[in-house]
């Protein structure tokens, strides 16, 4: 081009040149033009266009979407919680938070000065942020000064009042109607979980967190929280800049999805009785750190109650009620204000970390999260491990001289010197005798007594559908079956249960494997979850993980373990009629490197536990309780204040015999009495005065009386005892036809320190009749009457009931 | 004889010649698609601001200056720009007479930016003229580059030696070009108005360049604005170049208006909302029929849509350089790269700007914007292309 031009320049003289060439410029330089302006310019905008249209799209889409629409939720309602029954556990409903907007109230207010100004004064008081203080304040029930203050800001969103109940709500539309509040005030509609049962099952329903979004916080709510909660629902808005409506624009609907319905294993009436009988004995027993129960379904794992203690209300999980974790926190209080030098401010720290604390203790499920030495409990396990190997079997012979020795150590028998000296298989675990098991472990070798540890699942989780599963405490193999005297000591102590830990639901699946044929089975909760409509969305089926031993082995355990409740250390949780196994358990805790605030791990912190099942010829529940630390009279002794011996025997035995009772009689269990027992149960006296000798006699007799007869008539004229008595079945009743009753008075004896047969015989001899009173369940030729109803010396009637109570005191762990 | 028409000299024969019917139809499609869109994009505005002809306010307004441009462009074309020769010199002082009115004489604005002139119920922007006056002219007087004569100077004095070598290097030439542009330039620069002064540049330069200036003074003019526009990088300017490299740097102020534009955009997808379905209109994004109406229409008619419209554009654009290239004359050559390479640039720019290829500056995109008078001046501009096209030689038959 340069070239060019310049020879423009000289040949200007030659005119025809000089235009052909300026022509030719022009030309070229146009299109040169042509191509900048017609095509390369418009690459780049062709570029720019496909990254914002195409490749940046969802980006910018989703921008654009954000600040044109308003989205309103719509909340989902969340699914109920019911137990096996379809008892309703937790369900929901509609509450109201109350909302105020200074800002708009301001508003409100100038509006009806506006009014006023243009000479159009409101017919209703202008409203004042006094008077509304006051009025909302007396309807939400909150200091009116507060609400004031919050009248105050600058805001447009201020929380005065949360979760009121549909009437509350109500009141405060009227209210607002009244002092013509428009939109400053107002209730926004929001959820509330009501817990039908309160502290019914509390660590593992769970509750919602309403200060959290409604989410589950703990428990099955928290585990099953996309079932339950449903999907939110949307309505959402086209909006123009300024947020009202867009012209001709739409407005999408999404359906709220409503939660689904969970069902649970739980059966309400058993985790009541669970729940009662843990805290009878957390009473009675003086226990300091609370217990737990857990009973199941051993054919399935169905979990049919879990109780933990200390517990705590749903409805109100932040209060602690629990008198123990109240104790504790009455006493950091008045630490707290004896301390003059600290602040208000460090003193309110101090306590709200000392109540976060024991919330978390009562949220807490012990049961599960927690792993404890199983004690005793677990001799289940290594009798049912020696006898599937083949190692011992019923004629098996031990001797307990009170100890056993291992490598250069003495492992004392729970019974010292002289100890259970001769027994055989039976009476060894009827005994709970720890020799014999130790040598019943040595018996078994390391190598399998590690295996059954991991057949049983002690190694592994169960997998049971709950939060925070604890892992058990358990050497691992290679340590475990090392040749060395230390290790040959692990064997030994983990032969009778100790010095390992497990949780409380490992070791129920494991027992549950001795009884039931040798499956362990996986523990589950969730029974079912349904729709809205009832329909089944998932529900779980029982879960074998593997079979342990065989059923012939399961039932010789069974019936070794029936042995320990019939007359061994479980034998307080006898139940006449019913057949019941099971296996005590007291273990001693290790002290532990942090220290709990309430109370502190070691000697004197014993758990007393009781492993039990019922019937024992086909169990149909399998129940594990224990209390963790009795407090013993003084340090070191072991009984407690009210003389309770501290062990299981003595204590979770007797709660687990209640136990099953009421469980077996909910559960509609046929009671089974031997011929001894049938003379022991109470029956009702029949009124057969009036009646014909023959009718009288055979009535008597079909309720299990024996009967006397006096005089030569027809009619029963009268009868001792009564017409409605309650009197042992094996009781003689004398009928009276025609014959004069004898209406003489007789002198009540002492019978204190008899049996229950003597004392029958003795109070016969008078004409009187004994009934076994109390909660003594069971009779054993060891229990004695310790007191009766009717002062030693009265006179009395003939045929009156004396009732007597009985106590066992023979001790046993 | 009876009345016989006098006998059409030869110029005026040609200027009776035939439209360039591709040129033309694009003009009117373009039109066509601008006004429509002007209605979709100001409805909702036109009903929030409450006329009451409702939502059609602005497209009625538009549509009417349409049909008045587009009769406007075809009286335009009958005229033989061979008078713009000699009307150029009037254009272009009547335009600087009233660059320098309207910073005395304008609509009140709050921003105190002084471009527009009311003239009863409309505004003129100077600017406009401005354009029309320099390609005007610089044609006029481009097209005679060859014909004017070297002029001597008394090798004497110094001042004399200077002027010829200047006249040698080809300085000389450029001083009136240069002159005028500069006045221009500062006049524009006190309304101001960057975006209408870099159009007038981008006009000038192009008809300078295919007149056949030394490319060497493009280099050197390249290099004086490169220098200028650095010096004015400081302060406000800066502030716009941050904005536009990252416009979420200022959401709420400065960027907003890029960023509501990216939203419009980016939304539209593939095929867009459908006609008229937009949102972002709604109250979100500024000057929606205006300057950023080519984001409406992205959002609405999606990438298909927006390279239909870009299409159309470079369809137009390389049919007016090539009715340059076919012109009877230089003059018409010059006359109609000036006002095609005006509205590449201003199409350009604009696309740019939406887009945020380019930082922000006002400037609006031919046959669309809203805005009657600049409508009807861009089809008047139109009109002189066709006026030129009526002129080309027939090719040869056979």
């Amino acid at each position: 081009m340069e070239r060019r031009d310049r020879e423009d320049r000289r040949g200007s003289e030659t005119r025809p040149g000089v235009d052909k060439r300026a022509n030719r410029t022009i030309l070229v330089r146009t299109i040169a033009l042509m191509l900048a302006f017609g095509v390369v310019l418009f690459i780049p905008l062709f570029v720019q266009l496909y990254a914002i249209q195409i490749r940046d799209y969802k980006f910018y889409q989703e921008k654009a979407i954000g600040q044109q629409t308003r989205d309103n939720a719509v909340a989902a309602n969340r699914g109920e919680i019911s137990d096996c029954n379809g008892k309703v556990l937790a369900v929901s409903a509609t509450v109201y938070d109350i909302i105020i907007s200074p800002n708009d109230f301001k508003t409100v207010q100038e509006n009806w000065d506006d009014r006023k100004e243009k000479g159009k004064t409101p017919d209703y008081a202008r409203p004042e942020a006094d008077v509304v203080a006051v009025k909302l304040g007396a309807i939400l029930d909150k200091d009116p000064e507060r609400i004031l203050k919050a009248l105050g800001k600058h805001s447009k969103y201020e929380v005065v009042g949360v979760r009121g109940e549909q009437e509350v709500a109500e009141e405060v539309r009227q209210l607002i109607r009244d002092l013509h509040l428009s939109n400053s005030v107002y209730p926004v509609p929001t959820s509330k979980r009501y817990y039908t049962y309160g502290s019914l099952a509390s660590q593992l329903i769970g509750w919602v967190n309403w200060k959290n979004d409604n989410k589950g916080a703990w428990g099955m709510e928290a585990l099953y929280e996309d079932s339950l909660a449903g999907k939110t629902g949307r309505i959402v808005t086209a909006r123009d800049s300024k947020g009202a409506e867009m012209r001709y624009f739409f407005q999408d609907y999404y359906d709220a999805t409503d939660g689904n319905n969970l069902n649970l294993t739980i059966d309400t009436t058993i985790q009541y009785y669970c729940e009662r009988v843990l805290e009878k004995g957390i009473e009675m027993f003086d226990v300091q750190d609370g217990g737990f129960v857990i009973a199941m379904d051993p054919k399935t794992g169905a979990i049919k109650a879990w109780a933990n203690s200390p517990t705590y209300d749903l409805n109100d999980p932040w209060t602690v009620t629990d008198p123990v974790l109240l104790e504790y926190l009455e006493t950091v209080n008045a630490k707290l204000v004896e301390k003059g030098e600290v602040s208000e401010e460090e003193k309110k720290t101090a306590y709200n970390k000392a109540l976060g604390d024991m919330q978390n203790r009562q949220w807490r499920n012990k049961a599960m999260n927690d792993t404890y030495e199983p004690g005793s409990t677990f001799k289940s396990m290594v009798l049912a491990a020696a006898l599937e190997e083949g190692v011992v079997n019923e004629n098996s012979s031990f001797y307990c001289p009170g100890y056993y020795k291992v490598g250069e150590f003495n492992i004392e028998c729970s019974k010292k010197a002289p100890g259970h000296g001769q027994q055989d298989l039976a009476k060894a675990v009827a005994n709970s005798c720890n020799p014999a098991f130790m040598m019943i472990g040595q018996a078994l070798g390391p190598e399998k007594f590690y295996n059954y540890l991991e057949d049983f699942g002690f190694l592994e989780k169960t997998g049971i559908d709950m939060q925070g599963e604890g892992k058990s405490v358990v050497w691992d193999r290679k340590t475990f079956v090392a040749p060395g005297v230390k290790e040959n000591a692990y064997l030994a102590t983990a032969s009778f249960g100790q010095r390992f830990q497990v949780t409380p639901i490992q070791l129920i699946t494991a027992a549950s494997a001795v009884v039931n044929g040798g499956h362990l089975m996986q523990p589950y909760v969730m029974k079912s979850i349904t729709d809205d409509q009832g329909n089944v969305i998932t529900q779980t089926e029982p879960t074998e993980i593997r079979q342990v031993i065989s059923e012939e082995t399961s039932r010789r355990c069974r019936t070794i373990l029936e042995g320990v409740v019939d007359g061994g250390t479980g034998k307080r949780a006898y139940v006449p009629g019913y057949r019941i196994g099971g296996k005590t358990g007291s273990s001693e805790t290790v002290k532990e490197a942090k220290e709990d605030p309430i109370i502190s791990r070691g000697q004197d912190y014993t758990i007393v536990s009781f492993l039990g099942f019922a019937p024992a010829d086909d169990p149909q529940i399998v129940v594990l309780l224990a209390y963790n630390a009795p407090k013993p009279v003084s340090p070191g002794s072991n009984y407690t204040a009210k003389q309770h011996y501290i062990s299981g025997g003595n204590m979770a035995a007797v709660m687990a015999g209640e136990l099953l009772s009421n469980i077996l009689d909910y559960m509609g269990v046929e009671k089974l009495y031997t011929e001894e027992e049938r003379t022991m149960i109470d029956v009702t006296v029949p009124n057969l005065v009036g009646q014909t000798a023959d009718i009288g006699k055979s009535a008597a007799e079909s309720a299990g009386f024996s009967i006397r007869t006096v005089g030569e008539g027809d009619t029963v004229t009268a009868q001792i005892p009564v017409g409605g008595a309650i009197i042992p079945s094996g009781s003689k009743i004398v009928l009276y036809l025609g014959a004069e009753k004898p209406t003489d008075l007789v002198t009540v004896p002492d019978v204190r320190g008899q049996t229950a047969q003597g004392a029958q015989e003795s109070l016969a001899m008078f004409g009187l009749y004994l009934k076994i009173g109390g909660s003594s369940r069971y009779m054993s030729s060891k229990a004695l009457v310790a007191g009766q109803s009717v002062a030693i010396g009265t006179e009395v009637e003939r045929g009156t009931v004396v009732e007597c109570t009985f106590v066992d005191n023979t001790l046993v762990d | 004889m009876p009345t016989l028409k006098r006998d059409l000299t030869v110029e005026q024969k040609l200027s009776r010649g035939p439209m360039d019917l591709p040129f033309l139809m694009l003009v009117v499609m373009l039109t066509a698609i601008g006004v429509i869109t002007v209605f979709s994009a100001s409805f909702p505005t036109a009903v929030s601001e409450g006329w009451k002809d409702g939502p059609y306010h602005y497209f009625i307004r538009q549509a009417m200056f349409a049909a008045a441009g587009i009769v406007a462009m075809y009286f335009v074309s009958k005229i033989n720009y061979q008078a713009f020769r000699w009307m150029s010199v009037f254009v272009l002082c009547a335009a600087i007479a009233m660059l320098v009115i309207v910073l005395f004489f304008h609509t009140k604005r709050t921003d105190n930016v002084k471009r527009w002139i009311p003239l009863g119920p409309l505004t003129f922007q100077p600017s406009e003229a401005a354009k029309l006056g320099v390609i005007l002219y610089f044609s006029a007087r481009m097209s005679k580059r060859q014909s004017e004569k070297k002029r001597q100077y008394d090798l004497r004095t110094p001042k004399g030696v200077m002027f010829n070598w200047m006249e040698d290097v080809g300085l000389m030439e450029l001083v009136p070009y240069v002159a005028i542009l500069g006045v221009i330039a500062i006049l524009m620069y006190l309304e101001p108005h960057l975006s209408g002064t870099i159009l007038i540049f981008v006009a000038a330069a192009a008809i300078l360049f295919a007149g056949g200036i030394k490319l060497r003074w493009f280099g050197i003019g390249i290099v004086c604005v490169g220098i200028l526009a650095m010096l004015m990088l400081q302060g406000y300017q800066s502030a716009r170049i941050v904005t536009w490299r990252d416009p979420w740097s200022d959401p709420s102020d400065r960027g907003f208006q890029i960023i509501q534009s990216l939203y419009s955009i980016g939304s539209g997808g593939l095929f867009g909302l459908g006609f008229g379905q937009g949102r972002q209109k709604q109250g979100f994004l500024p000057e929606a029929e205006n300057d950023f109406i080519f984001s409406v229409w992205c959002e609405e008619m999606g990438l298909v849509g927006a390279c239909i419209v870009l299409i159309l554009f470079m369809l137009l654009i390389i049919r007016g350089y090539w009715i340059a290239l076919h012109a009877r004359d230089r003059f018409g050559a010059l006359l109609v790269v000036g006002i095609t390479t005006l509205m590449a640039a201003q199409v350009f720019l604009n696309i740019s700007v939406v887009t945020n290829l380019l930082p922000t500056t006002g400037i609006s995109l031919p046959f669309f914007s809203y805005g009657g008078t600049a409508l009807m001046i861009q089809l008047a501009e139109m009109g002189i292309v066709l006026g030129v096209s009526r002129q080309i030689p027939a090719p040869k038959q056979g």
